[in-house]
């Protein structure tokens, strides 16, 4: 009992105990803070690539199969719900709108750098209304002005134009308004391997109006124009397609499901040189996986605040333990073990750790709920913005709390705690009780 | 005559210092009877201290034998001393060795919580604090009881250190120059005391001192020089000195 007692005792009246506790408490808390943002961050992002991506994608369908006889066969899948053709080309947008050139990109909310170069991606709007959010991104637009007059048909040429719809930061940033006129200017290689040569192509389009996915990333890259039309300007048979956007049933079967697709296209063009089934996973490999990277990259570097911490707690104990040698002289003397002085420290460093690693665990909670008002706050009372939300197009700070990262932290504190008050107390075990006695 | 409640045979202890092997104790015997107030007399150096720890289990001889109401004790591992020194054994240091941390109250419980388990100790809580608070009441501190080591003056701080040694009711009470850090007004009232436990108590009590006057009034006296016991006598029978 005397080892719990005075432990309590110990860690009560030596506040600089608190040194170890608190530096503790920083290790766990930063480590949930950060790691929770950036979890957050990359659900968003997720949800963002979820929300323009495609459950599955059949890259490169073969050539010579038209769509429709792909369309059944992929149709006919029990998890698929429906399929999609798009027909995907790089151009150049001409400048257009009434924008002033001069404007600073950055300044005027179209925080994302967005460059002439873009995705052409040629869509059939009915079909890939089922299939992709596409047709939500057209009604999210507030802004009247900027929205298309049509939604259900917001492709259909206007005034014998074909029409391109653009992301509404595009819009916003080139100042146009609806029915504007767009150039774009793109390339064809012709020829064989040897003699290739490439045609460049100009087509005119007439703006329609804008969508907003809420991922700013794909919102700059990617312009809409209708299928046919760019089968038109390519001079593509009619039907050819270089991609097919599939909606599941079941989104999260989506590897298995992009496997028997993948045996199912093999059966209809046993050669199937280039064509490939991704999910949407797949599709934004190399993005996702950058974030989870920077993740482990800094869970990593947090750990060092952990280690900061354990030096600091062992250098508070160790101090407590020399401090204490004449109490360990008395106590053995009054039928202390070793042991069961040197547990006196160890429980010293458990407390220390433990009460370290629940106030770190509840601070970081509070502070990653909200953290988002502290921002808000902090950008109306002095224009500090901590995370500007605008650069990754968030509403707010995100934040996801892992429970289970919770249970690791803490136990990795709990460790580094039992750890480093080890020695101390082993040291402590190992003092001659009759030196401690005559220190005096 | 009844079994000794603690015996040494030929005791030897020696120290390294360095290359050479000091030796503090050259074979030390001696016996205390339950009840017995024995006064370890001797000048500085002798070796009283050094005894004083051996039979206290706190240093083990480097040859002999230590013997608990007959029973042999200077080769228990190390957990069974422990339990030994708290169950039989109580300690008053000549600089009470008080933990600074706690009150009177909370050092004489210490004492207490040395070899009983959390569950146990909160069953018998409130019967352990009673037992404390005789114990200070018993040494005069009943007003003293909340107060720490830094805000007692050095009677104090013995008489609390004399209440923690009895806490365990323990058969024998080591007592190591319990009055040299005192002046004389407040060692006189200390001394009463440990005289007045001794005989109302019946505990055994073994003092190490260097002060005539105060071994003079024990049961027994025994002298050491040079780690040697060199004579034993009765204070009564003064002169009746037995030269060993």
């Amino acid at each position: 009992m005397y080892r719990y007692f005075l432990a309590l005792r110990y860690l009560i009246n030596r506040p600089i105990n608190l040194l170890g506790t608190i530096g503790i408490m920083l290790g766990v808390w930063s480590l949930i803070v950060v790691v929770s943002i950036f979890s957050g961050y990359l659900g968003a992002v997720e949800e963002h690539l979820r929300s323009s991506t495609a459950d599955l994608s059949v890259i490169e369908p073969p050539e010579t199969i038209p769509f429709e006889i792909l369309q059944r066969a992929i149709e006919a899948d029990e998890n698929v719900l429906a399929c999609s053709p798009r027909l995907l080309w790089y151009g150049l947008l001409h400048p257009f709108g009434a924008r002033v050139k001069s404007e600073v990109i950055g300044q005027t909310g179209a925080v994302v750098s967005e460059t002439n170069f873009v995705s052409v991606i040629g869509i059939d709007p009915e079909l890939d209304r089922r299939v992709t959010g596409f047709h939500g991104w057209l009604t999210e637009v507030i802004d009247e002005e900027m929205r298309v007059a049509n939604p259900d048909r917001p492709l259909d040429d206007r005034a014998d134009l074909p029409s391109m719809v653009i992301s509404t930061s595009r819009m916003q940033r080139e100042a146009a308004s609806i029915g504007d006129r767009i150039r774009l200017t793109t390339g064809q290689s012709s020829g064989s391997r040897q003699s290739e040569s490439l045609n460049f192509i100009n087509a005119t389009f007439a703006l329609s109006g804008s969508f907003s996915s809420s991922y700013a990333g794909f919102d700059s890259l990617n312009v809409f124009v209708h299928i046919d039309r760019m089968r038109e300007m390519l001079k593509s048979p009619a039907g050819s397609t270089n991609e097919i956007a599939i909606k599941l049933l079941d989104p999260d079967k989506a590897e298995e499901t992009a496997l028997r697709l993948t045996n199912t296209l093999k059966v209809l063009d046993p050669r199937m040189r280039f064509t490939s089934v991704r999910t949407w996973k797949q599709s934004n490999f190399i993005q996702l996986s950058s974030i989870e990277h920077q993740r482990s990259l800094m869970q990593l570097v947090l750990f060092v605040i952990m280690i900061v911490a354990a030096f600091l707690m062992y250098t508070t104990l160790s101090m407590m333990v020399t401090e204490k040698t004449g109490d360990i002289g008395i106590l053995t003397a009054m039928g202390g073990s070793p042991l069961g002085v040197s547990s006196v420290f160890l429980a010293c460093g458990l407390v220390i750790a433990l009460v370290g690693s629940v106030l770190g665990v509840v601070t970081g909670c509070l502070s990653s709920i909200y953290l988002d008002d502290f921002n808000q706050w902090l950008k109306a009372s002095f224009e500090i913005d901590l995370f500007p939300t605008r650069i990754y197009n968030l509403k707010s700070v995100p934040y996801s709390l892992d429970p289970l990262w919770m249970l690791i932290v803490s136990a990795i504190a709990l460790m580094v705690g039992l750890v480093v008050s080890g020695l101390p107390a082993w040291r402590a075990a190992r003092l001659d009780p009759l030196q401690s006695l005559r220190r005096d | 005559m009844s079994q000794p409640i603690l015996q040494a045979e030929s005791v030897i202890k020696n120290f390294r210092l360095g290359k050479e092997e000091i030796s503090v104790l050259k074979g030390v015997d001696l016996s205390l009877q339950s009840g017995e107030m024995l006064a370890l007399l001797g000048t500085s150096g002798a070796g009283k201290s050094t005894l004083l720890h051996v039979l206290g289990l706190l240093d083990p001889p480097s040859k002999g034998r230590i013997l608990y109401e007959g029973q042999e004790v200077q080769n228990l591992p190390a957990q069974q001393r422990a339990r030994l020194r708290h169950q039989k054994i109580g300690f008053v240091f000549q600089f009470y060795h008080l933990i600074p941390e706690l009150s009177a109250l909370q050092n004489v419980k210490l004492g207490s919580m040395m070899d009983i388990s959390l569950g146990a100790w909160w069953k018998r809580r409130g019967e352990l604090d009673a037992r404390a608070r005789e114990l200070l009441q018993l040494v005069g501190l009943e007003h003293r009881l909340r107060h720490r080591p830094a805000e007692l003056s050095g009677g104090e701080r013995q008489r609390v250190a004399i209440a923690r040694a009895l806490i365990a009711n323990p058969k024998l009470i080591l007592a190591d120059e319990p009055t040299g850090n005192l002046d004389s007004h407040t060692a006189d009232d200390v001394l009463e005391l440990l005289f007045r436990i001794n005989q109302e108590r019946g505990i055994s009590f073994l003092l190490v001192t260097h002060n005539e006057e105060l071994a003079a009034r024990c049961h027994r006296i025994v002298r050491l020089k040079d780690g040697v016991v060199i004579g034993e006598e009765l204070p009564a029978q003064t002169g009746a000195s037995q030269e060993s």
